[in-house]
């Protein structure tokens, strides 16, 4: 299960963007085993964008099947206009990204497994943290560049 | 041929002849201004609706009108001026103003001192025109009606595509809520069997959601491919391995197998690989397993093999959940599969046959 390196500097905020209860409730337990802070779980567009201003997450993991539609794409458009916040996509469908990716830096694809979170988490911390050039890891697919 | 002689017939039976003719015809007088009919024949004033005493002395052009084709007038103009022939199709009017196709062959008749008549048979050609536009109106009606097809049916199969994607989507959200579920619960039980066994399923889980994450993948919904099953299935197990102590190793074809068959592979992979990691090295014994796959001549053959401490080692299990459920599973499609010591460790050969796929 997942390496858990997330060092006390490496730990990262994020922002759950999720309609799925369990699954966002799973998501929350699983960052916390990893040593993340999770700022807030949004079910809905406009609860992912104001959580975003309000926190200003470091990651945001944004589903694009919300409450009120396929809106994760307008959510991942809003919430990478702060460069503080790397967003990453974590859905089921992946067919409806546009070609830009909304301003997220790539996509988890569903049903993943906890180690492919882990592992991206630690790229996504390792990237912050301006460690080198990591290796993308496996599940994860990085938008085009 | 010169030799012949013309045949005597009266002049009188040639203008019998011509006027009990079905077809009609009209003479013309080349002499007189304007060219005006001198003869008709009944035939052409039936067809014509007029009487001969209201064509005769008149220009054929009293029978054009709105829609008379003014290039085919001008060739008939220009023909007469040469005195050469031509045939050529006009629409002409009745009397009543009711039009008709006219396709007729102008001769001209010269004597010594030029061109004397001109004649002309004619013939009333309305019906193949008639006959045309109702093939055309045919034609474009069937166009018409395979494009209408074609638009429902494209709209339809766009639906379907929708429909499909739809349902893919939620069944990939529920294996994500499934394995949630689980993993929720085992968070909340105490470390035991009854986690254990909570973190298993969700891993079987696992492999059934990475084989239906590849299912509809490629376009291709009939077909799954093994080996890009395996390359995923390894990074999986690979990134919760520490690669010093253990390492899973695949040698897998992309051998492409009916849809249907992704699950029970998925799950029959999974098992074993598990199976000997957990079996295989007690006391943080260093291993290696490796998952083999070819294609054979009526199916494929699997080999899973680890270098542990073998089967009479691993006291057996009488619960033994993970075995039976390889069991089934190769039993299910129909294959066959054989338990092995390998010294060192276990080797498993599975068989299973598969339906002739490209």
């Amino acid at each position: 299960m997942g390496t858990g390196n997330a060092a006390l500097e490496a730990a990262l905020r994020v922002l759950v963007v999720e309609d799925e209860a369990l699954i966002a409730l799973e998501l929350e337990c699983l960052l916390d085993e990893l040593g993340h802070i999770t700022v807030g779980i949004a079910g809905n567009s406009t609860e992912a964008i104001a959580m975003g201003r309000s926190t200003a997450p470091d990651v945001a993991l944004v589903d694009i099947h919300l409450i009120d539609g396929p809106t994760g794409i307008e959510v991942a458009r809003a919430l990478s206009q702060d460069r503080r916040t790397t967003v990453v996509f974590m859905t089921a469908n992946a067919k409806r990204i546009p070609k830009d990716f909304a301003g997220a830096i790539g996509v988890i694809a569903k049903p993943y497994s906890e180690r492919v979170v882990a592992s991206t988490l630690d790229y996504l911390a390792d990237r912050r943290a301006g460690r080198g050039e990591p290796a993308c890891p496996d599940g994860f697919w990085p938008a085009p560049v | 041929m010169s030799a012949r002689s013309e045949p005597a017939l009266p002049p009188a039976t040639l203008v019998d002849a011509f006027a009990r003719s079905p077809s009609p015809m009209v003479i013309t007088d080349a002499r007189a201004p304007d060219n005006p009919v001198a003869w008709a024949n009944d035939a052409f004033l039936q067809v014509t609706g007029y009487g001969l005493q209201e064509v005769v002395g008149r220009n054929c052009r009293m029978l054009q009108g709105p829609a008379t084709d003014r290039t085919a007038v001008e060739r008939i103009r220009a023909a007469i001026q040469v005195a050469e022939p031509i045939s050529v199709e006009l629409l002409n009017y009745r009397k009543d103003g009711t039009p008709f196709w006219n396709a007729m062959t102008i001769t001209p008749v010269s004597d010594t001192e030029g061109v004397a008549f001109y004649y002309a048979a004619q013939a009333d050609m309305t019906y193949v025109h008639q006959l045309e536009d109702t093939m055309r109106d045919t034609t474009g009606e069937l166009e018409r009606l395979v494009e209408a097809r074609t638009h429902a049916l494209s709209a339809a199969l766009e639906q379907k595509t929708a429909l499909l994607h739809e349902v893919d989507h939620r069944v990939k959200n529920n294996l994500q809520v499934i394995s949630s579920l689980m993993l929720l619960k085992a968070r909340r039980t105490p470390e035991g069997e009854a986690r254990d066994a909570l973190q298993n399923m969700a891993e079987r889980i696992g492999a059934l959601s990475t084989a239906h994450r590849l299912l509809y993948s490629e376009g291709d919904c009939a077909h799954f491919n093994l080996g890009d099953f395996a390359a995923e299935f390894l990074a999986d197990m690979n990134a919760g391995l520490d690669p010093e102590v253990r390492r899973i190793e695949a040698d897998v074809e992309p051998i492409a197998v009916a849809a249907a068959m992704a699950a029970p592979l998925a799950l029959l992979i999974h098992e074993l690989t598990a199976n000997a990691l957990r079996h295989a090295f007690p006391d943080a014994r260093e291993g290696r397993v490796s998952i083999a796959a070819r294609r054979t001549e009526s199916g494929m053959h699997l080999t899973i093999r680890d270098d542990g401490v073998g089967l009479a080692a691993v006291s057996p299990n009488p619960a033994g959940f993970g075995r039976n459920l390889v069991e089934m599973v190769v039993r299910q499609m129909r294959g066959t599969i054989a338990w092995a010591d390998a010294g060192p460790g276990t080797v498993v050969e599975i068989d299973i046959p598969l339906k002739s796929v490209s």
